[in-house]
C-alpha cells in the first residue's frame, strides 16, 4: 500500500494520479481488460494447482478422499527413499552447477584472449549449439554412443584402442552414473554459460590491460589479476540465481536414470512422478505432500537467494 | 611524455609478436569445438548411413535417405512431428500474446493495483503447487491426454513476461503520451507503438518459447499416454528406450533410423540457430545482465 502511495506523490507532472480512484480505474479499464486473459492463464496454471496443495493432508486413492492430518509427512520422513531421493537432489543439483559454473568461467577467460573476431565468433557458435538440444535428444545420443553394442562408439573406440577389455555399462554403473551425468552437463551447458561471462568481460575497461602491460604484466598475469578478479561478482550472481533452482531437477536426471542406479540418481521429482504415476494404486495425497515439501524447501531457497541478491547487487532475483 | 611513448610502443611490439599462449589457447578451442561437433556430426553421418558402424566417419559409408523416409512415411512416426509442429507454433504465439499483453500493462505507472498485479505473478516464481496437483487440475479440465497440454503449460511464462516488460520500459515514454493525446486507446498504442518497436523482443522472447514447446520432454511424460498426442521429442525416447521400430516399406537398419530421429527432433532450430543466434543470446541478456 505505502509503495502505491510513493508512485502518486513521486511521479510528478501526470495530472491523473490526483483524479479520484474509481475515475481512475474507469480511464483504465482498457487495460485492465487487456490483462484479463494474463489472470485466467496465471490462475488456471498456478494459482488452482496451489489450492490443490490441501490433498497433502488427506489420504487420495482412486476415489476417496480422507482427511488423515500430518500422516503423510510422518510416512515420508520415515522412508529411506525420500531421504536418499533429497540428498542426490542436493548433491547432484550442487556439483553440477559449481563444475559448470566453473567450466564456464574458464571457456569465457580464454575465449576473451581470443583476438581473432572471427574465430572467436565461431567459436561461439560452436559452444552454444549443445544448449538448444532438449534432454531427450541428448540422452538419444549418450544412450546410443555409450551403449554396449556393436555400435556403441565409446566402448569399441576404447576397445579398439586397447584401453579396455570388456564393454562398460556406463549408464547402469552405480560408480560411473554422476560422473558420466556430469560430463553430459558439461557438454550440453559449458558454451551456453559463457554467455552471460562474456558479457561482463566485453564491460571491463580496457586501460586495466594497458595498465598491466605498462607495469610488465604476462597474458597469465593479466587473466589472473585483471579478468577473473572482473568476473568475481558475475559469479556470485550466476552462483544465487541457480543455487534457487536447485530442487528442481527432473528431466535431465529422469531421461538418464534406470532403476538399477536409483541409489545414485534417484531425486525429489523423479521419486514423486515413480510413486504416482508408475505405481498400480497411486496416494495422490503422499504424493503430494512430498512435492509440497519440496516447493516450501524451494520457496525458502529463493527467499535467501533473493535476500543474497539484494545484498550483492542491490537487485533481487524476483 | 617520452617515456609513456616508449612504453606504448613497446606495448605496440608485444601485441605484434606471436606468442606461444596464442597458439596453445587456439590448440585448445580447436579440440573444445571438437567435442561438441564430434557427436553431432557422427550423428548426421549415420542417419545417412545405411550399415551401422561405432567409428567416427566423416562421410556417410553407403549413402541412405531411408531413415528419413521412414520417418515421414510412418504414421507413428510423422504424426508424432505434426504435433510437435502445431504445439511449438500455438504454444509460441500464445506465449507471445499474453506476454505482451501483460508486459505492457504493467508498464502503465497510473493503473491502480499495478503492483497488486505485479506480485500476483511473481508469487508464482516463489511458490507453486508441484507436479501432483498440477496434474490434478488439468485432469479436471479434461486436459490430460491431449496435446493441448504442452500449449497451455508453455503459453504463460511469468518470467517471460518481466523480460517483455524489462524491453517496453526501454521504449520512450513521450511516443505513449504522445498517442493518448492523438486519441489512441490503450489497444490502438499497443498495436501501432508497442509492437513495431519490439520486433526484436519478440524474436527473442518468441524463439525462447519456441525452443521450450518443441524441446519439452516431461510434460508429455507427465501428461500423455495416447499415442496419437505425443510429440516428437517422446516418440524419439520411446522409440530408442524399448527398441521399437515400426515395420516399413524402406529397409532402414534401427541405427540408421535412430540416428535420422534425432536429427529430425534437432533439425528446426539447428536450420535456424546460425542466423538467428543474435536473438537467441539476446534473451540471456535482456534478463540476467540488464543492471
Amino acid at each position: 500500500m505505502s509503495k502505491k502511495q510513493n508512485v502518486t506523490t513521486t511521479s510528478t507532472g501526470a495530472p491523473i494520479n490526483q483524479k479520484p480512484l474509481g475515475t481512475r480505474i474507469w480511464n483504465n479499464r482498457g487495460y485492465y481488460l487487456m490483462f484479463l486473459p494474463v489472470l485466467v492463464f496465471v490462475i488456471i496454471i498456478y494459482y488452482w494447482p496451489m489450492l490443490g496443495v490441501r490433498y497433502a493432508f488427506y489420504q487420495y486413492k482412486l476415489k476417496n478422499i480422507t482427511w488423515v492430518g500430518l500422516k503423510n509427512f510422518e510416512t515420508m520422513f520415515g522412508k529411506k527413499e525420500f531421504w536418499s531421493a533429497f540428498t542426490n537432489t542436493l548433491q547432484i543439483s550442487i556439483t553440477k552447477l559449481l563444475i559448470t559454473t566453473f567450466t564456464s568461467v574458464l571457456v569465457s577467460v580464454f575465449l576473451n584472449e581470443m583476438h581473432n573476431l572471427f574465430a572467436k565468433k565461431s567459436l561461439q557458435t560452436i559452444i552454444y549449439l549443445p544448449h538448444f538440444m532438449s534432454w531427450a535428444v541428448v540422452a538419444a545420443i549418450f544412450q546410443l554412443f555409450l551403449s554396449t553394442s556393436s555400435t556403441g562408439f565409446v566402448n569399441e573406440t576404447l576397445k579398439s584402442m586397447g584401453l579396455i577389455a570388456k564393454s562398460i555399462d556406463f549408464l547402469h554403473s552405480k560408480q560411473l552414473w554422476r560422473p558420466i551425468f556430469y560430463i553430459i552437463n558439461i557438454w550440453k551447458e559449458t558454451g551456453w554459460g559463457t554467455v552471460i561471462f562474456l558479457a561482463t568481460l566485453s564491460g571491463i575497461n580496457p586501460e586495466l590491460y594497458e595498465a598491466a602491460d605498462i607495469d610488465g604484466a604476462s597474458r597469465l598475469q593479466k587473466i589472473w589479476y585483471v579478468t577473473v578478479p572482473a568476473l568475481m561478482n558475475t559469479v556470485i550472481i550466476v552462483l544465487i540465481l541457480n543455487l534457487a533452482k536447485v530442487l528442481n531437477l527432473f528431466e535431465s536426471v529422469f531421461v538418464l536414470y534406470n532403476n538399477r542406479v536409483f541409489d545414485v540418481s534417484d531425486v525429489i521429482s523423479t521419486y514423486v512422478y515413480r510413486q504416482t504415476f508408475l505405481t498400480a494404486i497411486p496416494d495422490y495425497g503422499y504424493t503430494t505432500a512430498v512435492g509440497l515439501f519440496k516447493s516450501i524447501v524451494g520457496c525458502v531457497l529463493v527467499l535467501v537467494c533473493n535476500w543474497a541478491s539484494k545484498k550483492i547487487r542491490g537487485r533481487g532475483i524476483i | 611524455m617520452a617515456q609513456v611513448k616508449a612504453g606504448s610502443m613497446r606495448v605496440q611490439a608485444k601485441k605484434n609478436k606471436v606468442h606461444v599462449f596464442d597458439i596453445v589457447n587456439y590448440i585448445v578451442f580447436v579440440i573444445i569445438a571438437l567435442i561438441v561437433l564430434i557427436p553431432i556430426w557422427k550423428v548426421l553421418v549415420d542417419s545417412f548411413n545405411s550399415v551401422g558402424v561405432y567409428r567416427f566417419m566423416l562421410w556417410p559409408e553407403d549413402f541412405t535417405f531411408n531413415g528419413y523416409l521412414t520417418i515421414f512415411t510412418t504414421v507413428r512416426l510423422y504424426r508424432p512431428f505434426l504435433n510437435s509442429v502445431i504445439t511449438t507454433v500455438l504454444g509460441t504465439l500464445l506465449g507471445l500474446i499474453l506476454s505482451t499483453l501483460g508486459g505492457y500493462v504493467l508498464t502503465q505507472k497510473d493503473m491502480p493495483g499495478r503492483n497488486a498485479l505485479s506480485f500476483f505473478l511473481l508469487f508464482t516464481m516463489i511458490f507453486s503447487g508441484g507436479m501432483i496437483p498440477e496434474y490434478l487440475v488439468m485432469k479436471q479440465l479434461h486436459l490430460v491426454d491431449t496435446m493441448w497440454i504442452l500449449v497451455i503449460k508453455h503459453g504463460m511464462n511469468v518470467y517471460n513476461l518481466v523480460l517483455m516488460k524489462n524491453f517496453f520500459e526501454g521504449i520512450p515514454e513521450s511516443l505513449f503520451e504522445a498517442a493518448k493525446i492523438d486519441g489512441c486507446s490503450p489497444m490502438g498504442i499497443f498495436f501501432k507503438i508497442v509492437l513495431p518497436l519490439s520486433k526484436a523482443a519478440l524474436a527473442s522472447i518468441g524463439l525462447m518459447y519456441a525452443v521450450t514447446v518443441w524441446n519439452d520432454y516431461s510434460t508429455v511424460q507427465i501428461y500423455i499416454t495416447n499415442p496419437d498426442q505425443v510429440n516428437f521429442q517422446y516418440k524419439l525416447r520411446v522409440m530408442i528406450m524399448d527398441g521399437d521400430t515400426p515395420t516399413t516399406a524402406y529397409k532402414v537398419s534401427q541405427n540408421t533410423l535412430y540416428y535420422a530421429a534425432i536429427v529430425v527432433a534437432i533439425l528446426p532450430f539447428m536450420a535456424a540457430y546460425p542466423f538467428l543466434q543474435k536473438y537467441f543470446v539476446q534473451g540471456v541478456n535482456v534478463g540476467a545482465v540488464k543492471e
